[in-house]
């Protein structure tokens, strides 16, 4: 049998590349992402405990990430708020700014597009579009049904073109 | 749309970020069962810290008659978001105060932000 030491540095090797990719396109850049992860792996550790294998092992990694992902987007909107700031701003900003972004100008444009996202739509269309996860893998992690996902995500490709098409009219 | 992953890493980064992150389980308590019950923990006692305090007053504020006035239950909606207005203009929590209970709270921005401002609703 394994040890928890052993089943958690599988658990980094299978998932930590994967989830850090997900978790820096939704909080846009690279100290915020690695920060989030370190969070997201404690918090993975101390957790292990409690997992009793009814989700997939995969389902409950990416719901522990996407869960704190949220929090941390969370109180990322508080504090802009405090401060009278506009989150969606403040994270269109973040991607503008991205010293490891080396897309062209059109592709920062989609990226800021995707960043000014409300956070529930982002991780939905982010899952769906970078991630390609199935519908039904993200109805497992976020406990939301495939028709709402759908839905979601066809509302979230709707306010990127908006988003975009916007951008370019200000220009 | 087209799709070209248009971000990129600093060198050695994946490899690096797998080595600090095996290094967790070494940098902290190994994960018990007490951990599951910790928030359950921080409940009670935050419930036994008003309790405490609201016997404090009831001592202090001792009448006569039972006004029926419950000290506890009125601390306990003081730390409600419904009340962060009031104390706010008592000035008996300071702004710090308020950023740190509504980033620890699961209060939704929504709400914080119709009780902070809501004169402009």
């Amino acid at each position: 049998m394994e040890s928890p030491e052993q089943v958690f540095n599988k658990i980094v090797k299978d998932y930590s590349e994967r989830l850090y990719w997900h978790v820096r396109r939704m909080v846009g850049s690279h100290q915020d992402a690695d920060d989030l992860l370190q969070d997201i792996f404690l918090k993975i550790w101390t957790a292990l405990p409690s997992f009793r294998g009814e989700a997939q092992l995969y389902t409950w990694v990416w719901r522990i990430a996407t869960n704190e992902t949220l929090n941390w987007l969370r109180k990322e909107k508080v504090r802009a708020m405090l401060r009278f700031a506009s989150a969606d701003e403040l994270a269109a900003q973040k991607v503008e700014a991205d010293p490891y972004f080396n897309g062209t100008d059109a592709e920062r444009e989609v990226a800021k597009a995707i960043a000014r996202l409300p956070e529930k739509q982002r991780q939905v269309f982010i899952m769906r579009w970078w991630d390609e996860l199935s519908y039904e893998e993200i109805s497992a992690i976020t406990g939301t049904s495939v028709g709402a996902l759908k839905a979601s995500y066809h509302i979230a490709q709707e306010k990127v073109k908006l988003n975009l098409s916007d951008s370019q009219v200000s220009k | 749309m087209t799709k070209r992953n248009p971000i990129s890493v600093p060198e050695g980064y994946f490899q690096n970020l797998e080595q600090r992150l095996q290094q967790i389980p070494a940098q902290t308590a190994a994960p018990s069962r007490v951990h599951r019950f910790a928030p359950y923990l921080a409940y009670a006692a935050s419930l036994a810290v008003l309790a405490v305090i609201g016997n404090f007053i009831l001592g202090k504020t001792a009448v006569q008659e039972d006004t029926g006035w419950d000290y506890v239950s009125y601390l306990a909606q003081s730390l409600d978001p419904d009340g962060l207005v009031e104390l706010k203009e008592a000035e008996e929590l300071s702004e710090d105060d308020i950023r740190n209970y509504l980033l620890a709270s699961n209060i939704s921005v929504e709400q914080i932000n119709m009780t902070l401002y809501e004169e402009d609703y």
